[in-house]
């Protein structure tokens, strides 16, 4: 058994290797970073170094931190937090690391105390993203800002306009963008392979169980001063601002952006939208707790409609994945890799497995009898194939590789503020669909910022 | 009036149950539902079954490759490091099924990362990562101002905190009819080890082979990984080697089930409940 472990386990790891001098040698190559000595430990060197602040320590702001603490020449010299709990947190950190950066309650100050940063990391809450992008593009730096890009489409327009304004760098944060997995199966198996065939069908999901709203230790309260200032009505509100109309956008934004932005990456704009959702569960919230959406995809091969719902009160469904579906195959996508699949209609014959795993875009799965017995049993199982894509970083750090190769002038963004703007939109529209309780048309004019 | 508020989670293929004292039930329910988002967030970087988990991609290093390592993975190893040289091999993080390919690695304390000397490192701290997670759980109570409480990992792991009103310990027993006793614990953690759940599923990382001591063992340490690690470690190592182990470490104590009940060894004795 453990032997039988040990082979699959150094299969894989030949796997990658052996790949890198089949047809999706170049794209693999790009993926298997953590396989060349020091890769994956960051180690500065003076001259290229980029000094970055960051923005936010909450939940995203940590993992943010984390992926950035493993890209080599960058450094965060400055934490930004409204909370005294999460920046001290933060700052402990960072210190515990040997990396001492200054603090700061307030963006404004950063901005004016900090004169030698190159880049802004931004994880706050969406009704702070726009006026934050906007004061440190015009201040002549890069951004980095998670999604959503503001809460409403007038703040999201007006970052993608300073971007343009400045001419500096608007990063989205929809880091399945820069994932590899998601590049090499959208260019390689559903682009240039077709795999799929005619896609008429998407769906996409992101169900949670029941949750208790986020807390706080009662010592770590901000002063009821503190949380006017910065647009709160109390801590609770603070904790919990996805939940709120003024400060998020609900499960929708909060979950619904990554998938929705699959979808409109994949398949391009959508022409409409109708939506049902609602506040039915949680009694102290301002947004649905559950939506189911429909978006029609208007392809060049014909209409594809994409299905998402969002659940808050159930986890039911195997958690979170898009999946794409044509009259050939059906390709399944998520950030976790064990949940990635992909089948094939018994009628698609335009290309054969063998061709798929000759050109490396699908890998066979070993099987794991032993090789030199043939027992007669049960009947066997078909082949299954897999994507063939490893890579060996947490899922945020390709995207702000990506951000930070362009913040250099090596790279281009994956997923620049224009681009983003098309998800944010029809996003919104969704939103807006559920309160209307209509299907609302789509142009492709209004979707541009 | 304070109470005792018990709240549970699935995690770690097992569940986690917070008991916490406090006057306010919705202040107990937030602060739970902040340790059950800690315990997942620690089981998503240390467990090897999630693919893109930092332990799971510690195997792709090669020999001399390094990887750097978020603060509590490195914490975990640390312990885990300290735990497999205390017991003389008897725990290990990486056990059988990398002993066979010589699995060799070392902390880089500067660099907060470990590196690959040799072999695949197929880490496991399924013997160590509950303890762990239930240590962090404790540190998070304290930071609420919440140091009445008991933290369980699926029945075989238990942080104890101050007790609760009125008590001397938290009642936890260990050994079963008879023999059984019944501990008050108090800022301690006792974890138990033993076969008859999941069958002969340890393995003695000194030799590969399946451990041999048939009845549980059950060790009581400061903390959690600690205790969590020495237990699964009695369950290879004979009495005469647990008692070398002991004699180290004056904060730790071993319960030993046998035929004549259950037997003590070690300086450490929490008190009868």
């Amino acid at each position: 058994m453990v032997k039988s472990f040990l082979k699959r386990f150094l299969n894989r790891r030949d796997f990658i290797n052996a790949s890198a001098v089949a047809g999706a040698g170049l794209l693999l190559n790009s993926c298997k970073s953590g396989t060349t000595p020091g890769a994956t430990a960051a180690k500065p060197s003076s001259q290229n170094m980029l000094h970055v602040a960051l923005i936010g320590y909450g939940e995203e702001g940590k993992v943010l931190l984390e992926s950035m603490l493993n890209i080599p020449d960058i450094k965060v010299v400055a934490l930004c937090d409204i909370w005294e709990y999460h920046r001290g947190e933060g700052l402990r950190y960072l210190s515990k690391l040997g990396n001492e950066v200054r603090g700061y309650e307030n963006y404004e100050e950063l901005l004016a105390k900090e004169k030698d940063l190159q880049a802004v990391v931004i994880a706050t809450p969406d009704f702070t993203h726009a006026p934050m992008t906007n004061a440190c593009l015009k201040a002549g730096l890069d951004v980095y800002c998670e999604k959503m890009m503001s809460n409403t489409i007038e703040g999201a327009r007006s970052m993608v306009q300073t971007m343009r304004s400045t001419g500096k760098l608007l990063q989205i944060g929809h880091q399945r963008r820069s994932n590899p997995r998601y590049l090499f199966t959208r260019n390689r198996l559903l682009g240039e392979a077709k795999f799929c065939g005619r896609l008429t069908a998407a769906q996409g999901q992101w169900n949670r169980a029941v949750k208790e709203d986020f807390g706080w230790p009662k010592k770590y309260e901000m002063p009821q001063a503190l949380l006017t200032q910065y647009g709160y009505k109390d801590m609770h509100q603070f904790r919990n601002w996805r939940w709120y109309k003024g400060l998020g956008g609900g499960p929708l934004s909060d979950l619904g952006a990554h998938q929705i932005d699959i979808f409109n990456w994949w398949m391009g704009t959508p022409s409409s939208v109708m939506a049902s959702g609602g506040l039915d569960y949680y009694k102290n919230h301002d947004w649905y707790d559950n939506a189911m959406v429909i978006y029609e995809y208007p392809l060049a091969t014909g209409m594809a409609r994409a299905f998402y719902q969002v659940q808050t009160t159930t986890s039911a469904g195997g958690g979170y994945y898009e999946t794409f579906s044509g009259d050939d195959g059906t390709i399944k996508m998520s950030e976790d890799p064990s949940v990635c699949a992909i089948y094939r209609e018994a009628r698609a014959t335009g290309v054969s497995w063998d061709d798929l795993t000759e050109k490396g875009y699908v890998h066979l799965k070993q099987p794991t009898t032993d090789a030199v017995k043939v027992d007669v049993r049960e009947t066997a199982q078909l082949a299954e194939y897999d994507i063939p894509v490893f890579f060996n970083k947490p899922p945020h750090q390709p995207h702000l590789e990506n951000f930070f190769s362009a913040v250099r002038g090596t790279g281009k963004l994956n997923c620049p503020a224009d681009e983003a703007f098309t998800s944010e939109y029809v996003i919104h529209k969704a939103n807006e669909a559920i309160a209307a309780k209509k299907k609302i048309d789509i142009t492709p004019e209004e979707v541009k910022a | 009036m304070a109470e005792v508020h018990t709240f549970r989670h699935h995690a770690m293929a097992t569940y986690f149950e917070v008991r916490v004292v406090h006057e306010e039930r919705g202040y107990a329910a937030q602060l739970a539902q902040a340790a059950f988002d800690l315990v997942d967030g620690l089981e998503s970087q240390l467990s090897r079954f999630r693919t893109n988990s930092e332990v799971a991609r510690m195997a792709s290093l090669g020999p001399g490759e390094t990887m750097r390592l978020s603060e509590p993975v490195y914490a975990c190893l640390e312990i885990a490091d300290r735990m497999e040289r205390a017991t003389g091999g008897a725990f290990s993080a990486t056990p059988v099924a990398v002993r066979v390919q010589l699995a060799r690695w070392t902390l880089l304390r500067q660099e907060s990362a470990i590196r690959c000397d040799g072999g695949v490192l197929q880490m496991d701290l399924g013997a160590i990562g509950k303890g762990f997670a239930l240590d962090r759980v404790a540190e998070l109570l304290r930071t609420w101002d919440c140091g009445a409480f008991l933290v369980v990992a699926g029945g075989s792991s238990i942080v104890a905190g101050e007790p609760p009103p009125g008590a001397a310990g938290w009642t936890c027993g260990v050994g079963e009819g008879e023999a059984r006793r019944e501990l008050g614990l108090t800022r301690a953690a006792l974890s138990g080890s033993g076969l008859a759940v999941k069958g002969n599923h340890i393995v003695d990382p000194r030799t590969g082979q399946a451990a041999l001591r048939q009845e549980r063992a059950w060790a009581v340490a400061d903390s959690g990984a600690e205790s969590d690690a020495l237990s699964t470690s009695c369950i290879v190592l004979g009495d005469a080697e647990i008692e070398e182990v002991l004699v180290k470490e004056a904060s730790w104590g071993v319960f030993l089930e046998g035929g004549e009940g259950v037997r003590m060894l070690g300086r450490r004795l929490p008190p009868v409940a």
